[in-house]
């Protein structure tokens, strides 16, 4: 969520480039730095295009004490980090500004788009995931993955190959975070059940009393279905059953269509026409 | 204990075949109701009372699985943006005072004609309801297939309904529909109704928040797992108010169907619109065959036929295996589809990234 100070300083920002009436790239990121790579490419396309360019540094946790801590420290540091950017930008041409913003990626994207004129794409840089990005957006998405060995081998100075590889080391990363996390809902599912049937003739005495009692079988179950429900959901996708990215990004994407036809109801007030 | 019907109750002994398969009738079951929203639990009370646990604590524990399987496969769909939680918890409102109906008309059928006649009032319900609105999403399932896949277009009925302004009106964002309550009350009591009659209100829900609400299939589906939640939850509360839950079982068809629900929630993010709307027609006429197989049995009892004792006892039976052939042939249909999708899907990334 943005507050009023940070709209207040964004537009003060924004406005020194939206004036100039030129197509806008929004590139968002929740680092403290932007990924080299990914703000490099995004330069290069501002520059063909002749497009400007907005970075969103988003602080999507803005209510964690340690996190406003961390905030309030990133603040110069994040400064520094893109002067860099904002010289490279300014070398070439390309009008370039920061802003801040806090709460959801999703939110942000959607509140720019609607606040800033002309935005014809969004940026995201890594660890932004695309459905997160997708469902808030009205423009479209890009994401850019370098890869730093396949530049090296093309070696022809700043060129650089955008292509979505590394998608196999990430899946790899993620299949042991799940397994390490069915592993333990798994143990705790066990000893649920091993509770249970261990214990099974106190537990059926007290479970089937009825009355006040009758709280107890809903409780269990609502424990259960926590343990067994993170359990079995890890356990799929440990096995790598996971749902449709194609599909999800489609059926979010639809919906924010759908959404803002749904919310707009016919005016059906009287009106009173002078003339 | 609470209620004069506890002191005759007899939990059964539990042995490890027991135990193996309610886990695996869960998981089939979960699998379906991840899928369609609903209709995978209709087999666990009877399946339960072939094992020898008496119908209502058959009833009960499988009522107080029904509502954490709800929950789980509508924060599963919901992570992929297929829940409209405010038109669930508005449904589920209604279809909780359905119930309530429900009940009132079954003790009135029962105090009228008695054991038979109650049985033979909800097979009449089951086939009907089945046959009608089955036969009807089977027929717009193959039509859509023969199009070509969905159109986007919503139902006639849906369509004009959503145009009448009728106080008070209310915008479900993420169906993406604007419609007035009082066309979402009928169909939210008629789930409720169905519920406490035949114990699976979705053959009604789903395809009334299809055709008459104008929700998408994925939606509607989604959506109706909400709604089961919130009866199951008020059903379970009543039941266990009795003493009549025996959380042995609840806990094992659980453990079967929570890996089904998710499964089955997975799958609908591979398939297309109208697979789920097959699905559940295809579910929906076999169970009325199933049902109407059972009906002989309480003709018999009331007196209106006479047939052979041989003759029913052989149809009953054949109700029993036809109705698992229902959810196993569901079940199948859903892998099928999902795999096949799954495995399209990631030929196309394949050949992706070796382009």
């Amino acid at each position: 969520m943005g507050t009023t100070a940070d709209n207040g300083v964004m537009q003060e920002k924004t406005a020194q480039v939206t004036g100039l009436n030129k197509s806008c790239i929004l590139f968002v990121t929740k680092r403290t730095r932007p990924e080299a790579s990914v703000m490099e490419s995004a330069i290069n396309v501002a520059d063909r295009l002749g497009s400007k360019i907005i970075v969103a540094c988003v602080n999507t946790r803005p209510h964690l004490q340690a996190e406003q801590q961390l905030s309030r420290l990133r603040v110069p540091v994040s400064d520094q980090n893109l002067e860099h950017f904002r010289l490279q930008a300014q070398s070439r041409g390309v009008d370039f500004a920061c802003i801040r913003e806090d709460g959801k990626i999703s939110r942000v994207i959607k509140r720019l788009c609607h606040i800033v004129k002309r935005v014809e794409f969004v940026i995201i840089d890594r660890e932004i995931e695309m459905e997160e990005a997708a469902s808030g957006s009205t423009v479209p998405i890009f994401s850019v993955v370098s890869s730093e060995l396949r530049s090296e081998q093309i070696g022809r100075g700043r060129q650089k190959q955008t292509f979505f590889e590394g998608g196999n080391q990430m899946k790899a990363t993620s299949r042991r975070r799940y397994f390490a996390k069915t592993l333990v809902f798994g143990a705790m599912t066990a000893a649920l059940y091993g509770i249970v049937f261990a214990y099974q003739e106190a537990i059926m005495h007290y479970w089937t009393k009825g009355g006040i009692y009758a709280l107890l079988p809903v409780a269990t179950v609502f424990v259960f279905s926590y343990a067994h429900g993170s359990f079995t959901g890890n356990f799929w996708s440990a096995l790598g059953i996971e749902g449709s990215k194609a599909s999800s990004l489609k059926q979010k994407t639809s919906q924010a269509t759908i959404s803002d036809k749904a919310t707009k109801r016919p005016d059906t007030r009287p009106r009173v026409q002078v003339n | 204990m609470h209620g004069p019907v506890t002191e005759a109750i007899q939990f059964i002994d539990l042995n490890l075949s027991y135990a193996i398969f309610l886990i695996i009738v869960g998981f089939i079951g979960g699998l379906v109701s991840g899928f369609i929203g609903s209709g995978g639990a209709f087999v666990l009370t009877p399946g339960m009372m072939s094992l020898g646990v008496p119908g209502t604590v058959a009833v009960a524990s499988n009522m107080c699985h029904k509502f954490p399987k709800a929950l789980v496969g509508s924060i599963k769909r919901y992570r992929y943006g297929q829940v409209d939680i405010k038109l669930g918890l508005i449904m589920g409102l209604f279809a909780e005072i359905g119930v309530q109906v429900g009940i009132q008309v079954q003790k009135v059928i029962l105090e009228k004609w008695g054991q038979a006649g109650s049985n033979l009032y909800v097979s009449i319900a089951f086939v009907a309801v089945l046959v009608i609105v089955g036969s009807f999403v089977f027929r717009d399932a193959i039509k859509i297939k023969k199009s070509g896949g969905d159109t986007g277009e919503k139902p006639r009925l849906a369509a004009r309904l959503q145009k009448i302004e009728l106080w008070p009106m209310m915008t479900f964002k993420r169906a993406g529909l604007r419609i007035s309550v009082w066309f979402i009350i009928p169909v939210a009591l008629a789930t409720g109704m169905l519920a406490a009659t035949i114990a699976v209100g979705g053959f009604i829900g789903v395809p009334g928040l299809m055709y008459i609400i104008g929700a998408t299939s994925i939606v509607a589906s989604a959506t109706e797992l909400v709604v089961a939640f919130v009866m199951g939850l008020g059903g379970t509360l009543i039941w266990a108010y009795y003493g009549m839950v025996d959380i042995r079982l609840t806990l094992l068809i659980l453990g079967g169907s929570l890996f089904g629900v998710q499964l089955g929630a997975i799958g609908t993010t591979y398939v297309k619109d109208y697979m789920i709307k097959f699905v559940m027609g295809t579910i929906m006429l076999i169970v009325a065959v199933s049902r109407f197989l059972a009906m002989p049995k309480y003709l018999n009892e009331l007196s209106v036929t006479s047939f052979a004792d041989n003759n029913v006892s052989l149809m009953s039976q054949t109700s029993f295996y036809v109705m698992c052939f229902a959810l196993l042939v569901g079940a199948a249909i859903i892998l099928i589809a999902m795999f096949k999708a799954r495995s399209e899907e990631m030929a196309m990334e394949r050949a992706q990234a070796s382009s």
